[in-house]
């Protein structure tokens, strides 16, 4: 290995960059020249086998003008907001609460990271056992307790909830972690000021725990943003996007466009939607997290 | 440095695992119809087999002990498998043999993915005046063979007839059958009372395609043509109002079980849960073995029928099941003698495969004594004439299958109103079509 | 540490919810400790005598779930120690190094964050068929090694190390690669594990590129080889075979999960004590 003695360090800048050249490899080599490739591809008329021609915007302008499409835009957000604030909050008050050394809360915190930890294939096949309508745990809840099983994956309006609980139950242990080691490194001179000030609990919970893992609230969000937006799994192998396109997130879109109906072109230019979605997702909350730190 | 020492075992372990020397020639077969290698992993006995992935597995095995130059790798898919047989092909990475539908091999075909197989089957014997028509029609494209038929297959009528004796519909023994949707509603209603149970059982959650075969099927029997030509759907008509309405008050009446994804609607036919199960000849003897068991619900109370003539002509949606093979450059001559002789293989088993149920792909079998003699085929025979794929020059009929059983399906469920349903179908499937 | 107790509602509440997180799991065990066939006549017979380990015998004389796993755990680890290596020299060449266009550089990594798999994944799929490289380890590992969630974090980490440290070192006459190795590279554990955790976990669960690259049954990882069974149109080998595997298939996870668990407990607690 190459080793830089601080008599050499100004002729070889550049080999500083030896350290980060590695990655630079990988990342360009899987995301710069694919998303260039992918975005070529979206303004032609191409399958997995070959391209057909240059369309120009043709791809995108179909996009905005098909409805099943606008309604995987829909969906995918309507997924976000019901999965993103919650994995947030609950993370965070998970977190709160076991952030002790008792042995309770070492216990409770495997248990709520656990299904983490499990694969989408795992965690659907789970579900589905929870919620089929004839033999699935909750339907054998109900019976007992003398109600009529609801279909939940069958309904409308309660797939997409259900496809979120599901998300929740697989999710949360990351957010929670996230937080814990925030929590953990919070000064406890802080909190030993606080107690000597006899600051009640709410207080020193929102003048200094929540000042201090402000950073990572932003992170949570930001991977879980950029997370659930890319939900396919779940409703892949849940409802397949049904019923009635209610649970068709656009990842399953651009799968089925590109893999299943053939239309590559097409799906690229999905695809270059939900990366410009995610993009600006990700500055906004990048822009609000600087700013406020700013002050 | 325990990253470095994790990837190092990795490595190793990786590098166990490996392939070992084997002089035998690969012959790597692509397949649905599931993995029951727990169950008929090491059986050869072809006979002693059941189901589709049961009887699937021990030809395969057989022929591999038949065969002992030949090495099998076994690639099985999950239903039906072609997202990722597309993403194989891209990769150049094409399996010897695939299982696919009639319905789809146009893609395939058109894209240059195949190889006709016409004249390989004519050298060991084998040429397609010995298919059935509804096989020959499956493979057959541009005047040439592009794969090896294994079966036909449509939708069944599977009846549970104690059930029928209890709700007064069995007449001399066999049940009453409708003849018009007011016939299947009134006889439906009738079930209902007599017994308290739904007169069909049906697999709707999760599952759009049956939507799409009965859609098919009963659009079909009224002579409507689903599309004007290879680029456009022709959904917005009465007759699709009519086969779009008549399950849906199948289902707002309570005429049907509910909710029910495939293994559950299974389930609750073999519980004896309702009256008729809608699905293909593929369980055919799964139900029948069921009414040999004392401890069935539908012990000496199984039959099974071709779907019954609604309207003015007597015609079933229909598709098949076909061996192809995709093109590979690079594919040696041993292994092309070992993919002829597999098909070789399969084409003499081809009576043992139709003990699925599955009608069989040549005509010699289902003329045959030993064919005739299985249960409930007499009923089943018409099925030969009766059996309607859609038009061949219609492509893309895998994604429009799913498009048609989604919006069916919203209709059937009053998510949106029928008319609304069939115009967006047709606006789907119309959009897919145009943009081949 | 301790700061109060916890509020009684609090621990009510969270007691319950971790019930609930279980409740899904036991039925799935449940389930999997029972005959298909009782299962296919009736679910509520779960509740009832007898059970059996019929299931179980049928996975393990089968085998090819080991298969599975030894799959993810190959890729997954791969992954794992790869971005551990590479996001530690970039995120320390970004944090501390100067070189000519770093903040370029860096601003750029930092976009592909947001790049989301899918608009990379069909360009990924057809370079690797170029190459010829699916169904390989190797395939399987490489785009996760791109994502620069681990890079950004490293960087973080590394900034967030007092500067006194290495210029102490610097001092006494280091090496640039030395200062990294000896000095700063300890410091990150903490962020190593989660790191670590967050890159094994990823690649354990991922779906769409193992499911398009690994296209051949031996090269199946779980998830897909699970994907595999449960969509099987007839369900040939029965609930409570899916189930066991389910459970199979997370059994060793969970067990890695433990182990990595008192890890991560050891360096925050030790990063907790600086």
């Amino acid at each position: 290995m190459a080793s830089l003695t601080p008599r050499r360090r100004r002729a070889t800048d550049w080999t500083n960059a030896l350290f980060v050249l590695p990655y630079l490899i990988v990342f360009v080599a899987m995301i710069v020249v694919p998303l260039a490739w992918g975005m070529w591809l979206s303004t032609t008329k191409s399958d997995l086998f070959g391209t057909e021609g240059f369309v120009g915007l043709t791809n995108f302008v179909r996009l905005f003008g098909d409805p099943i499409f606008l309604q995987t835009v829909w969906n995918t957000f309507y997924f976000v907001l019901l999965t993103v604030p919650l994995l947030a909050v609950l993370g965070l008050a998970l977190a709160l609460v076991l952030n002790r050394q008792a042995r309770w809360a070492a216990v409770l915190r495997t248990i709520f990271f656990a299904s983490t930890v499990l694969s989408v294939t795992v965690v659907t096949l789970v579900w589905r056992l929870v919620f089929l309508p004839d033999s699935g745990l909750l339907s054998v809840v109900t019976r007992a307790l003398g109600g009529t099983p609801i279909a939940f994956l069958n309904d409308e309006t309660l797939a997409m909830p259900a496809i979120a609980i599901t998300t929740i139950w697989w999710c949360i242990g990351l957010p929670m972690v996230l937080f814990l080691a925030a929590l953990q490194q919070v000064p406890r001179a802080l909190y030993e000021a606080a107690a000597l000030d006899n600051a009640s609990r709410w207080r020193t919970l929102t003048r200094i725990t929540l000042p201090a893992i402000r950073r990572t609230f932003a992170l949570v969000i930001i991977i879980e943003v950029i997370l659930q937006f890319q939900l396919f799994g779940q409703p892949q192998l849940m409802t397949l996007g049904g019923p009635n396109n209610a649970t068709r997130p656009i990842v399953l879109f651009i799968y089925e466009t590109g893999w299943r109906q053939w239309e590559l072109g097409y799906a690229s230019a999905a695809a270059q939607v939900l990366f410009a979605m995610i993009l600006i997702a990700a500055m906004v909350q990048y822009w609000l997290s600087s700013r406020r730190e700013a002050r | 440095m325990r990253p470095l020492a994790l990837l190092a075992l990795a490595l190793l372990v990786a590098s166990c695992g490996g392939a070992t020397h084997d002089d035998r020639t690969t012959l790597v077969v692509q397949r649905f119809f599931g993995a029951c290698e727990a169950e008929y992993g090491r059986n050869t006995d072809v006979a002693a087999a059941e189901g589709e992935c049961g009887i699937m597995t021990s030809i395969i095995n057989r022929f591999e002990a038949d065969n002992p130059d030949i090495r099998v790798v076994e690639n099985i898919v999950f239903w039906p498998g072609y997202d990722q047989l597309t993403a194989q092909l891209a990769a150049n990475d094409a399996p010897d043999l695939v299982t696919m539908h009639g319905s789809v091999i146009a893609d395939y075909q058109a894209r240059g993915l195949l190889d006709p197989v016409g004249g390989d089957l004519a050298t060991v014997g084998i040429t397609p005046d010995q298919f059935t028509d509804a096989a020959r029609r499956a493979v057959t494209i541009d005047g040439k063979i592009w794969g090896l038929p294994l079966d036909s297959w449509t939708m069944l009528w599977h009846v549970n007839t104690n059930l029928f004796r209890k709700a007064g519909l069995m007449r001399n023994g066999q049940p009453v059958l409708p003849r018009s949707p007011e016939e299947l509603l009134a006889q439906a209603e009738q079930f209902e009372r007599r017994t308290g149970k739904p007169y069909l059982v049906q697999a709707t959650a999760n599952e759009y395609a049956s939507y799409t075969r009965n859609f098919y099927t009963f659009v079909m029997q009224q002579g409507v043509p689903l599309f004007t030509d290879a680029r456009h759907a022709n959904f917005r008509t009465p007759a699709a109002h009519r086969a779009l309405e008549l399950f849906k008050q199948i289902r707002a009446r309570d005429l049907t079980t509910q909710n029910q994804d495939y293994s559950a609607a299974v389930a609750s036919f073999l519980n004896g849960g309702g009256g008729v199960f809608l699905v293909g000849t593929w369980m055919v003897q799964d139900f029948d073995t069921a009414s040999r068991n004392p401890d069935s619900a539908l012990h000496n109370g199984y039959a099974v029928f071709p779907y019954p003539q609604l309207f003015q002509r007597n015609v079933t949606f229909a598709d098949g099941h076909n061996w192809v093979m995709p093109h590979n450059p690079e594919r040696t001559l041993a292994e092309h003698e070992a993919v002829l002789r597999f098909l070789k293989f399969f084409a003499a088993h081809d009576a043992d495969w139709a003990r699925t149920g599955h009608m069989p792909a040549f005509a010699a079998v289902i003329d045959s004594p030993k064919w005739r003699a299985l249960p409930h085929r007499a009923a089943l025979a018409e099925i030969a004439h009766t059996a309607t794929p859609l038009p061949k020059q219609i492509r893309r009929q895998f994604p429009i299958e799913t498009v048609v059983g989604q919006e069916a399906a919203a209709a059937i469920a009053g998510n949106k109103s029928i008319d609304q349903a069939l115009a967006d179908m047709e606006r789907r499937v119309n959009d897919i079509l145009q943009h081949i | 540490m301790r700061f109060g107790r916890t509020h009684p509602v609090a621990l009510t509440l969270i007691v319950i919810a971790a019930v609930l997180m279980m409740v899904p799991l036991f039925w799935v065990l449940a389930l999997s400790f029972k005959a298909n066939a009782a299962l296919m006549a009736d679910t509520n017979s779960v509740f009832s005598l007898p059970y059996t380990l019929a299931n179980y015998r049928t996975l393990f004389g089968d085998g090819q779930v080991f298969r599975w796993i030894m799959n993810s755990l190959i890729v997954s680890l791969g992954m794992t120690a790869g971005v551990l290596i590479l996001s530690s020299l970039a995120g320390y060449g970004f944090a501390r190094l100067d070189f000519p266009g770093r903040s370029v550089l860096f601003v750029i990594v930092l976009l592909g964050l947001a790049v989301p798999e899918q608009a990379v994944i069909i360009a990924r799929h057809q370079m690797l068929s170029l190459v010829s490289m699916h169904n390989t380890y190797g395939a399987l590992i490489l785009p996760g090694l791109s994502a620069p969630f681990g890079v950004f974090l490293m960087t973080q980490y590394f900034r967030a190390i007092p500067r006194d440290i290495d210029e102490a070192a610097l001092l006494d006459g280091a090496s640039r690669f030395k200062i990294f190795w000896k000095v700063l590279l300890p410091l990150t554990i903490p962020a190593q594990a989660t790191l670590g955790i967050f890159t094994f976990l990823s690649a354990w669960n991922d779906y769409w590129w193992p499911l398009i690259s690994a296209t051949n049954k031996q090269m199946f990882t779980l998830t897909v080889g699970i994907a595999s069974t449960q969509m099987n149109f007839a369900q040939t080998e029965g609930l409570g075979f899916l189930m066991a595997q389910a459970v199979l298939a997370g059994l060793p996870i969970l067990i890695v999960y433990l182990f990595f668990q008192k890890y991560i407990v050891q360096a925050v607690a030790g990063a907790a004590g600086r």
